[in-house]
């Protein structure tokens, strides 16, 4: 089954990441193919390069960027969304003088229309977060 | 074309969620999708008149709220129980909403290809 996932919390405040993180990695085991995760509203805090938890925690940004580095799953980052929420695209950054190395290893900033696409495209989209 | 319904269950004023999630629900009809907007428990004050959005300094959805029509969302249905509880009237009401009933409602739900919550 080709599934798309749909990530609408930050990281560490609520269980959302590590359970949509989970679910991709049995949706693996199993066989299915993740065609996209796609990061909503405060997801946006996912793909910040410069998370830096305890070393006695999981590392929730590195294992997304771990996750594309395995299996080369499209993540994506939802450019109003992070604009909104100061995470800039390195050549928006430049732009307008902002800081342009926040988006971690394995990650994109691209729009709604490449979530819609995954919607429609998928057998299953699977939203994570309210 | 899949079927897509977008439940808004909060009032639209109070965070930025209901502008992304209204963005949501036009990029699905621009992607010739067919679109079902529900609001039910207190998304139905979303849809009543008079709202002030500048009062607290929020960005005014009502426009967008207008603006469903020409993107071909005419699909908006309000959910009676959750109208009667909150003594909201019809002529209260912004634009054109079908009033049905919380079972109608989740009979449109289930036949819908996937539903996204506010």
């Amino acid at each position: 089954m080709k599934i798309s996932v749909q990530i609408n919390a930050s990281p560490y405040q609520h269980q959302t990441a590590d359970t949509a993180w989970h679910f991709i990695q049995a949706a693996l085991v199993s066989g299915h193919e993740v065609y996209r995760v796609f990061f909503y509203h405060d997801g946006i805090y996912n793909a910040l390069r410069d998370s830096r938890p305890p070393g006695d925690e999981r590392d929730i940004v590195k294992r997304w960027s771990e996750l594309y580095r395995q299996s080369n799953i499209d993540l994506v980052v939802c450019v109003s969304s992070a604009q909104r929420r100061g995470l800039l695209e390195q050549s928006v950054a430049k732009k307008v003088g902002g800081y342009d190395k926040a988006l971690a290893d394995g990650f994109r900033i691209a729009g709604l229309g490449l979530l819609m696409e995954a919607v429609i495209d998928s057998d299953r989209h699977v939203t994570f977060g309210d | 074309m899949k079927t897509l319904v977008f439940v808004i269950d909060k009032p639209l004023h109070g965070n930025v969620r209901a502008q992304e999630f209204l963005d949501m629900a036009m990029m699905a009809a621009a992607f010739d999708q067919r679109v079902l907007i529900v609001f039910e428990g207190d998304g139905a004050y979303a849809l009543m008149k008079n709202q002030h959005a500048d009062v607290i300094g929020l960005k005014n959805m009502i426009p967008v709220l207008n603006a469903l029509a020409i993107y071909d969302i005419n699909d908006v249905l309000i959910e009676r129980e959750s109208m009667k509880s909150r003594a909201i009237s019809e002529d209260q009401l912004l634009i054109p909403a079908d009033i049905l009933s919380r079972c109608d409602i989740k009979s449109r739900m289930n036949a819908a290809g996937h539903v996204f919550s506010f």
